[in-house]
């Protein structure tokens, strides 16, 4: 009671769009699924469908080890974001 | 023969020289191991994401190239001993909706190779539709 909803009602936005396949390689198009600190962000805030959440797991962690996206952002990295250069 | 991505990631410490050098190395061994090379990538220089051996940079470059599932082991050992390389990711494009996405990709780097003026234009129609997204994004974590 004390805690109600914070956020909107959610509905996926890859489903909207109709997001068939998501490519490791494209940064910007992940960025809405990550935290601050580059964590996955759960479903329960995003509001993906877990068919999407599924992809977009295996997609990040794709870029993770491709050195696309960092794994851990430290307080002292978090300030030189990593994304500044790529585009 | 099934449909494969590789990126690699070479040294920054190298010339333009012996990153084209290593380049063609690197498609050397896949196509001596019976690959067809569909379409090549060069994302160019860029910071890494994180420190790999002390470099903060790499050169990235995409390789779009059919083979048959056997020859990966080798190709990837192959890899593992080139010292020129500071990371490769392999992907493998199985089921009709990966190989309609590679097919729609390899495209997508044949334009981009044919004419690096006119890759601005699709890129641009798609950068609205990310901003909102994060947009909608910092709304909701300041009601929070």
């Amino acid at each position: 009671m004390a805690e109600k909803r914070k956020y909107k009602k959610r509905y996926c936005k890859y489903c909207e769009s109709k997001v068939d396949f998501m490519d490791y390689k494209d940064v910007g198009a992940l960025r809405f699924s990550l935290s601050e600190r580059y964590k996955i962000m759960p479903r329960r805030l995003t509001g993906n469908c877990k068919r999407h959440q599924d992809m977009i797991a295996a997609v990040v962690k794709r870029a993770r080890a491709a050195a696309l996206v960092p794994y851990s952002v430290t307080r002292h990295a978090v300030v030189t974001a990593p994304f500044e250069n790529l585009r | 023969m099934r449909n494969y991505e590789n990126l690699v990631i070479i040294k920054p410490t190298f010339t333009a020289e012996e990153i084209q050098s290593s380049i063609n190395a690197i498609e050397e061994t896949i196509t001596s191991n019976g690959g067809t090379i569909a379409t090549t990538d060069a994302m160019g220089m860029r910071k890494l994401a994180y420190p790999i051996n002390k470099n903060e940079r790499g050169y990235f470059h995409v390789i779009y190239y059919s083979v048959a599932p056997a020859a990966i082991s080798e190709i990837e050992r192959r890899f593992r001993i080139n010292e020129d390389l500071l990371r490769f990711v392999t992907i493998k494009y199985d089921t009709n909706r990966e190989i309609a996405a590679w097919n729609h990709l390899v495209e997508k780097a044949k334009k981009k190779a044919d004419a690096p003026a006119k890759e601005e234009a699709p890129e641009a129609n798609q950068e609205p539709a990310q901003e909102e997204v994060a947009t909608t994004e910092e709304s909701s974590t300041t009601q929070e």
